[in-house]
């Protein structure tokens, strides 16, 4: 079972190796149904070692933890935005959004859309809507800083993210 | 004794060069960089856990005000002659008229790469480097009318219906609160077109640039436009007298927004200081 799973892992990150050079699809979320016990037991050592996931190892390793299930990878202006939502969390609705390997924090809002801290003042659909949103107003060439926010919501941060 | 916040298409020459030499005082000193930062750090939307005090939350006008005091303190500090001007943006609606001329904002960003290249916030100038940012890019931005996907200033109307509301705040005190003065000025509304931002919201989205998002206090025109916005506060104080800041008490254990909204006389985060004693600065400062 564990050997099944591990391939089945191999295979859903593919993808984010193949396709660096050319647009991936959008993916639907929701693709695995593995329980999240199973998710948990997934071997690091599968993921391929150059892929983002690879680098969202060593640079996030608080986010793999939680980022099981790819809602979105694609490229859009130029730029790869990529989406995980956990399933496995406390909360259903867990996202780790990436543009171009750096995390972009998203916020839902009461009526259930999305915002970005770099669309501040207004809100989209969807995680990925947003995602394209702050693309869309990001100058080219720059990139995401990591503002110390995380994408993760943390016990303790209440109203204030250091 | 109270001192005044102009019109800033009032403001003589003078005082454009000084308003502009103060500002940038207060950044070559570090000072201006921590405003940044606090803006930043104090955003919580209320589709999550926690306390919200700047936005999507009553106290935006009460913490808009303070924040715009301890600027305001800075660039006195400096020429105690400065005061932060207001924007009339139901008025001055042109992007290449007051404020956006070089003797004051300077205008806006380059086609290519947003960067604003005139006046003396330009990164050019050698006097106003982004040092806190959402994204790493060190030159301000601008994208004024959002001209690929034009974006009209909120008009007089606009505001008449922030003003008109009766109440200050309904619940559930957050972005989704149909009627009350604060969220009809702070601007969220439903739906996903253009028009469903609003007022402060809106001309946030038409400055654009850096003034879009998290790090928008990068653009000087954000005091200029909380000015005009708590200018309104006190213009609606006086359409409804007796009206005050809601919620009076703290929403109960039972209530969805427990610990996540600052009652009238509750704490607002990072000072020490109430709604309450935020509601009438009228010995501190006039609008004329």
């Amino acid at each position: 079972m564990r050997g099944v799973f591990a391939s089945a892992v191999t295979a859903a990150l593919t993808p984010l190796v193949t396709a660096s050079s050319r647009p991936a699809p959008a993916r639907s979320s929701g693709q695995s149904s593995h329980p999240a016990s199973e998710r948990a037991a997934a071997p690091r050592a599968h993921r391929p070692p150059e892929s983002p996931a690879h680098r969202q190892d060593t640079e996030y390793p608080h986010a793999t933890a939680y980022a099981q299930d790819l809602a979105f990878d694609e490229m859009y202006r130029g730029r790869r935005i990529i989406g995980f939502r956990t399933l496995a969390g406390r909360d259903a609705d867990e996202w780790y959004v990436t543009v171009d390997g750096r995390p972009l924090h998203v916020m839902r809002r009461a009526d259930g859309t999305w915002l970005t801290m770099v669309d501040h003042y207004r809100s989209y659909a969807t995680p990925l809507e947003a995602a394209r949103g702050a693309v869309d107003e990001m100058p080219p060439g720059s990139r995401l800083r990591d503002t110390g926010h995380g994408p993760w919501r943390e016990e303790g941060h209440h109203g204030v993210h250091p | 004794m109270a001192y005044t916040r102009k019109d800033v298409s009032t403001l003589t020459p003078t005082e454009r060069r000084r308003l502009v030499d103060a500002l940038l005082e207060v950044k070559r000193r570090g000072e201006y960089d921590e405003f940044v930062r606090t803006h930043i750090a104090y955003y919580t939307s209320d589709g999550e856990a926690g306390l919200r005090t700047a936005h999507m939350a009553p106290s935006f006008l009460p913490w808009h005000r303070r924040f715009l005091l301890d600027l305001e303190g800075a660039l006195r500090r400096v020429d105690p002659s400065v005061t932060v001007p207001y924007w009339d943006w139901t008025r001055n609606r042109e992007a290449t008229s007051v404020p956006w001329t070089d003797d004051l904002l300077g205008g806006t960003g380059r086609l290519s790469d947003r960067r604003v290249t005139s006046g003396p916030f330009a990164h050019s100038g050698g006097k106003w480097t982004l040092k806190v940012n959402v994204t790493d890019e060190a030159f301000l931005t601008r994208d004024l009318g959002r001209p690929h996907a034009p974006l009209e200033l909120p008009t007089r109307t606009d505001l008449g219906q922030a003003l008109d509301e009766t109440v200050y705040d309904t619940p559930p005190w957050n972005s989704t609160s149909r009627d009350g003065f604060r969220n009809r000025l702070e601007g969220w509304g439903s739906g996903r077109g253009s028009a469903s931002w609003r007022n402060h919201n809106r001309v946030h989205r038409w400055v654009g640039g850096s003034m879009m998002g998290g790090a928008s206090v990068n653009d000087p025109v954000f005091w200029m436009v909380h000015a005009f916005v708590d200018l309104q506060w006190t213009r609606w104080q006086r359409l409804h007298p007796g009206a005050r800041y809601l919620p009076a008490e703290a929403p109960g254990p039972g209530d969805s927004q427990h610990g996540r909204v600052v009652a009238r006389h509750g704490k607002l985060p990072p000072w020490d200081v109430t709604p309450d004693e935020l509601e009438d600065v009228s010995r501190t400062y006039q609008y004329v």
